[in-house]
């Protein structure tokens, strides 16, 4: 008795029904396919959750005002490498205090024509 | 917390999803559908897998269950068992196994699922137990039982009585 009870037991798994290898592939593939796209938002999620952490972490630590004022000293640099620029006047400084005042242009005075006698030669004597 | 993922291997749970589904509805399409079904659902809620509260297969078969139980009533099991007469070109375990999904078939739906559970589905008594939410040992007598209809059902001479084999265990 035991013995066909536990024939029928095994009968019953041997003869389990199986599904179609198309349905087995179909499903397969399906799973595989979500499991893919599962990973593809994982990893944006991921990213964007590891950008906003070191975001935070920088604005706690006054980083973000670190990061503004080095990126204009570096544009501020980089304006300067590629502006070209002649020779440095210096506009302000002690000696141009001292010795650079400015000319007072000094009219030129019309020569007046002698009035009366005039030079001239003296007379041939002879 | 790592995640775990339920249907990282898919291939031996279909297999065995559908050998649950199809015991419960019978072999073919409708069990195909419902199989794909459950693994859709599987899927779009796979975030509820908890590990802690059992096995990826458990998991599945209690979605399968549910879908089966949701089905409209007129989708009833429709198994044609074949005559002894036809079965001139068929296989032996062809013959076999349609005759035993017959005789399943014809079974009570609680014997059916029991039936399905542990031989479709190859699940522990104990697994059943917390599908069902029974004791170990209920679901034991159960089956006992269940087998012994099935037994009765098939017609395999020198069956003991059922009652019999309930109350021996």
């Amino acid at each position: 008795m035991r013995h066909k009870r536990t024939n029928l037991e095994s009968e019953l798994r041997a003869n389990r029904p199986e599904p179609s290898h198309e349905l087995v592939n179909r499903l397969e593939g399906r799973v595989r396919e979500g499991r893919r796209s599962r990973a593809g938002s994982f990893r944006v999620a991921f990213a964007g959750a590891l950008a906003a952490g070191v975001l935070a972490a920088l604005a706690s630590v006054g980083g973000l005002g670190y990061a503004a004022t080095a990126t204009g000293d570096a544009v501020d640099k980089a304006k300067r490498t590629v502006k070209s620029h002649g020779v440095l006047v210096v506009h302000k400084s002690p000696a141009r205090d001292q010795y650079d005042k400015p000319k007072v242009k000094k009219k030129k005075k019309a020569k007046k024509k002698a009035k009366g006698r005039r030079f001239a030669r003296p007379p041939f004597t002879g | 917390m790592l995640r775990v993922d339920p249907l990282r291997n898919p291939e031996p749970l279909i297999r065995r999803v559908y050998g649950y589904v199809a015991y419960r509805i019978g072999d073919g399409p409708d069990a195909e559908d419902i199989t794909s079904e459950t693994f859709e659902r599987a899927l779009r809620y796979q975030k509820s897998f908890d590990p802690q509260k059992g096995e990826p297969l458990a998991w599945l078969i209690g979605i399968a269950r549910r879908l089966i139980e949701g089905r409209p009533p007129t989708l009833e099991l429709a198994i044609d068992v074949p005559d002894r007469a036809d079965a001139g070109d068929l296989e032996d375990d062809t013959l076999r196994r349609l005759a035993h999904s017959g005789a399943v078939a014809r079974l009570e739906p609680r014997d059916r699922d029991l039936i399905a559970l542990r031989y479709g589905a190859d699940l522990t008594a104990r697994q059943i137990a917390e599908e069902l939410d029974l004791r170990t040992n209920a679901v034991e007598v159960a089956l006992h039982r269940a087998l012994g209809r099935l037994r009765e059902t098939i017609g395999e001479p020198g069956d003991p009585p059922v009652r019999k084999q309930g109350t021996g265990r």
